[in-house]
């Protein structure tokens, strides 16, 4: 119970720790020290731990010039993450994957970033306690209230859609589309109760997003229950930061995404944002995969788009020509030379694309492996270029500037180009060279602000990330808030007569699945903290999970105790983790063919097909 | 008592398509979107008005009226103080339904007088030039069942909204008063809104 107990904080230590601070021999430890968790751990441990591990971070890091991402101490185990002078050092309990601690920093990191701005700007014009504050919040937001397998997996808290009608589903995709008809919504997602309905931006991008909900919430909850008035007050605002990737990644049109995720993207599909008009065809695409909240939300039909590359090619020109803020064309063929720059642009970018990434000694065998190569959604990583890259990522912005009026801004920060890559076989790539860092660094590219506009509808929340000047813009505002008001309302309506559902009992199995691709978890456990039974499942598949991130060839496997067996499978997108309950496993000690072990392949395959999980 | 406001819950019915969401938006953002997408459940908006000297604030909920979505909108009915069936005057079909809707009604409301019930009759899309049911027809189909008031609206042009729904307000505000006299002090209406048992207790 102890071990449980430790488990569900997930976190034992936590520091930030600024060495231009400790400069001179005098210099006492604790000035460096901006953040340290516990807060209540005695200063000189503090100054311990974090002078031993600072020091053994950048000796390695000087050894074998390649910065430190993990450190194993005692019986803690350390992800470590280094920019400039500042050093983070996370802390967990050995049993946890490693793989999840790297997460977990990360996250931390990367929600400090999203909400304040880049971290040195942040403590020149803060002070450290207004910050401290802050890391504590968003520490303990990460900490708080999802399932022991939420951490293991650091998926998204979505909402379960066994007791959802797939038509909310569609419903709520379609208040976000609805809000996308004003250019100067990028995306949204809607929340429920802290929980995730549908959303158009990546899982990192959700999650980020979520930290300042629940805490909007958790205000809102404070004075006497939340208000009924049905005034703008719901709405509130906050300037966030935004990479560049996944600023790039917002504006890039639907189908652009979805051809992303295809082996062959589509390279001549014109750099626009299209607008969703709602029509009878989108309602059939999507309410076909309505079950499934995932891709479906993002996948949204635009028929000129859809068309074959020579439509689109030759629909590009008018968008072009009537874009304002481009010069009026000089050459004769104007529609195609400007076509062909933005082409000639994308290409550039993917050629200084592959030139970092096969720089950075990974062979061509990942992105086979991985087969829906991921690595373009995360929106090339190029390397810092002054060259090819900078000059690229000019041009595509150039050709985005009717739909972004921000575009200065962004073409000078488009110069240095270094684009962090989003999903999640980043992260298993990551696991594959845990220490080789260089590729994938927190807060490391340029961010730029935008704005999170909330609109909440008591436990519902409307989360949209906007232009800045949005908020000056009323005639926007109103168009969204009026749009999506009786849409929330009713939704709202809904969500809370069926959510009052009693969670489903356990049944004779236990299963988790995890979709790597929308970060999502499906499971049949209570979620809370797990009962006697629950325990053994959590902790061999939080083994079997780090197994699977560390070997990439390894798709099945079964892992056993004398009384219980847990069978997992994984595949590029998922992970499914299944034991089944009750029946005395008959395990003679020495593995036989009528062990009855054998048999959860078969018996997972056929139970979760009813819970939407397809093995076979 | 007079100065108290009052929730007032009413219903659009409706087959699908004939415009009862552009009718709310009309009446409360006075806004008209012709590229609305279906309705999925339900949706509502609150909308303060005066009546007579009455504050009320009417909560306005719109339905789906494709059979698809009947389990999601039905459960909403409860509670409602006045249900306006709505067709489309340039489709005689949603006009044919109009009884279906009535019923469907009563029965998941579970109205306890139908008999009694404030049904208002909304011809929507005046603005059409084709028409398929007449204002004759509309009328007598009203007349027979239950002397319901008719209003031949527009939430394209905004013609009659405005005047539908206050009328709603006024058969609710009247039926109130008529309960308020007819029904014994001794009985509560649990349904019913503040506004209504305070005047009870008076």
């Amino acid at each position: 119970v102890s071990v449980m107990a430790e488990q569900s904080r997930r976190c034992s230590y936590f520091f930030l720790y600024d060495a231009s601070k400790v400069t001179g021999e005098s210099d006492p430890t604790r000035d460096g020290i901006c953040y340290f968790y516990p807060e209540e751990t005695p200063i000189d441990k503090q100054e311990l731990l974090c002078g031993q591990l600072a020091g053994v971070g950048r000796c390695v890091s000087e050894l074998s010039s390649s910065p430190v991402r993990f450190l194993r101490l005692h019986r803690n185990k350390y992800a470590i993450r280094m920019k400039d002078d500042f050093f983070w050092a996370l802390g967990c309990s050995a049993e946890v994957p490693t793989i999840s601690v790297c997460e977990l920093l990360d996250q931390l990191i990367n929600i400090f970033c999203f909400y304040n701005g880049s971290v040195r700007q942040s403590y020149q014009m803060n002070t450290r306690e207004t910050l401290a504050a802050r890391w504590a919040r968003y520490l303990s937001n990460l900490q708080s209230a999802s399932s022991e397998l939420h951490h293991i997996f650091s998926s998204l808290k979505t909402i379960d859609s066994t007791n959802v009608d797939p038509l909310l589903l569609l419903k709520a995709a379609l208040i976000l589309q609805a809000c996308q008809r004003c250019p100067l919504v990028l995306a949204g997602c809607v929340l429920f109760r802290g929980r995730v309905l549908s959303t158009q931006m990546s899982p990192q991008l959700t999650m980020k997003v979520m930290v300042h909900e629940s805490e909007t919430y958790t205000k809102s909850q404070r004075p006497n229950g939340p208000s009924s008035s049905s005034s703008l007050s719901a709405v509130s605002s906050t300037t966030v930061f935004l990479t560049l990737s996944e600023l790039q990644y917002l504006q890039s049109p639907p189908v652009d995404k979805l051809s992303r995720s295809h082996s062959t993207p589509q390279k001549d599909a014109p750099p626009k944002k299209t607008r969703l008009s709602r029509t009878l065809s989108d309602m059939a695409s999507t309410e076909s995969d309505s079950s499934d909240p995932g891709p479906s939300q993002r996948i949204s039909f635009s028929p000129w788009l859809s068309d074959s590359d020579n439509s689109s090619f030759s629909l590009a020109p008018p968008q072009i020509i009537a874009d304002p803020q481009s010069p009026p064309p000089q050459s004769p063929v104007p529609p195609l030379s400007n076509g062909k720059n933005s082409r000639e642009a994308e290409e550039a970018l993917k050629d200084s694309f592959y030139q970092s990434f096969h720089s950075n000694g990974d062979g061509d065998g990942f992105i086979h492996n991985n087969g829906d190569s991921s690595v373009f959604e995360g929106n090339s990583h190029f390397s810092g270029g002054e060259g090819d890259g900078g000059t690229a990522c000019g041009n595509v912005f150039d050709l985005q500037g009717a739909e972004s009026h921000d575009d200065e801004a962004m073409v000078g920060d488009g110069g240095v180009g270094c684009g962090r890559a989003q999903g999640r076989h980043k992260a298993q790539q990551r696991d594959l060279a845990p220490c080789s860092g260089a590729f994938e660094y927190p807060g490391e590219s340029p961010l730029v602000p935008m704005t999170l506009y909330l609109h909440r509808v008591k436990g519902l929340v409307l989360a949209l990330l906007v232009e800045p000047h949005f908020l000056s813009d009323t005639a926007s505002m109103e168009e969204v808030y009026h749009s999506s008001l009786a849409s929330l309302n009713g939704l709202e309506a809904h969500l809370r007569t069926i959510s009052s559902g009693a969670p489903g009992t356990p049944g004779p199995y236990i299963f988790a699945h995890f979709d790597c691709i929308q970060s999502t978890l499906t499971t049949n456990l209570s979620g809370g903290p797990g009962g006697a039974l629950e325990h053994p499942f959590v902790r061999a598949t939080s083994l079997l999970h780090l197994h699977f991130c560390n070997t990439e060839t390894l798709q099945e496997a079964i892992i056993r105790s004398a009384g219980a067996a847990v069978y997992g499978t994984r595949s590029v997108a998922q992970e499914t983790y299944f034991q089944q309950q009750g029946g005395s496993l008959r395990n003679s000690g020495i593995p036989n063919h009528q062990d009855s072990a054998f048999l959860l392949p078969s018996k997972a395959r056929h139970r979760l097909l009813k819970h939407g999980v397809n093995l076979l | 008592m007079t100065t108290k406001t009052s929730l007032l819950k009413v219903i659009l019915l409706g087959d699908g398509g004939v415009g009862k969401s552009s009718i709310m938006n009309r009446y409360v953002t006075n806004k008209f979107d012709a590229h609305l997408f279906h309705t999925i459940g339900v949706e509502f908006l609150n909308k303060d008005l005066e009546v007579d000297g009455h504050q009320v604030t009417l909560q306005i909920w719109d339905t789906a009226g494709q059979e698809r979505f009947r389990s999601l909108r039905t459960p909403f009915y409860r509670g409602s103080d006045c249900c306006l069936l709505t067709f489309s005057v340039d489709d005689n079909q949603s006009f044919l339904n109009l009884g279906n809707w009535k019923k469907e009604f009563i029965y998941y409301a579970d109205v306890k007088e139908p008999e009694k019930f404030p049904f208002v009759v909304l011809g929507n899309k005046l603005d059409v030039t084709e028409r398929q049911v007449s204002t004759e027809e509309a009328q007598q189909w009203c007349k027979e069942n239950g002397d319901y008031p008719y209003y031949e609206t527009s939430a394209k042009d905004s013609t009659n909204v405005a005047i539908a729904f206050e009328e709603a307000v006024r058969r609710v505000l009247a039926m109130d008063e008529r309960t308020d006299h007819l029904i014994p002090t001794d009985t509560v209406k649990l349904h019913r809104k503040p506004r209504s048992a305070a005047t009870c207790c008076s």
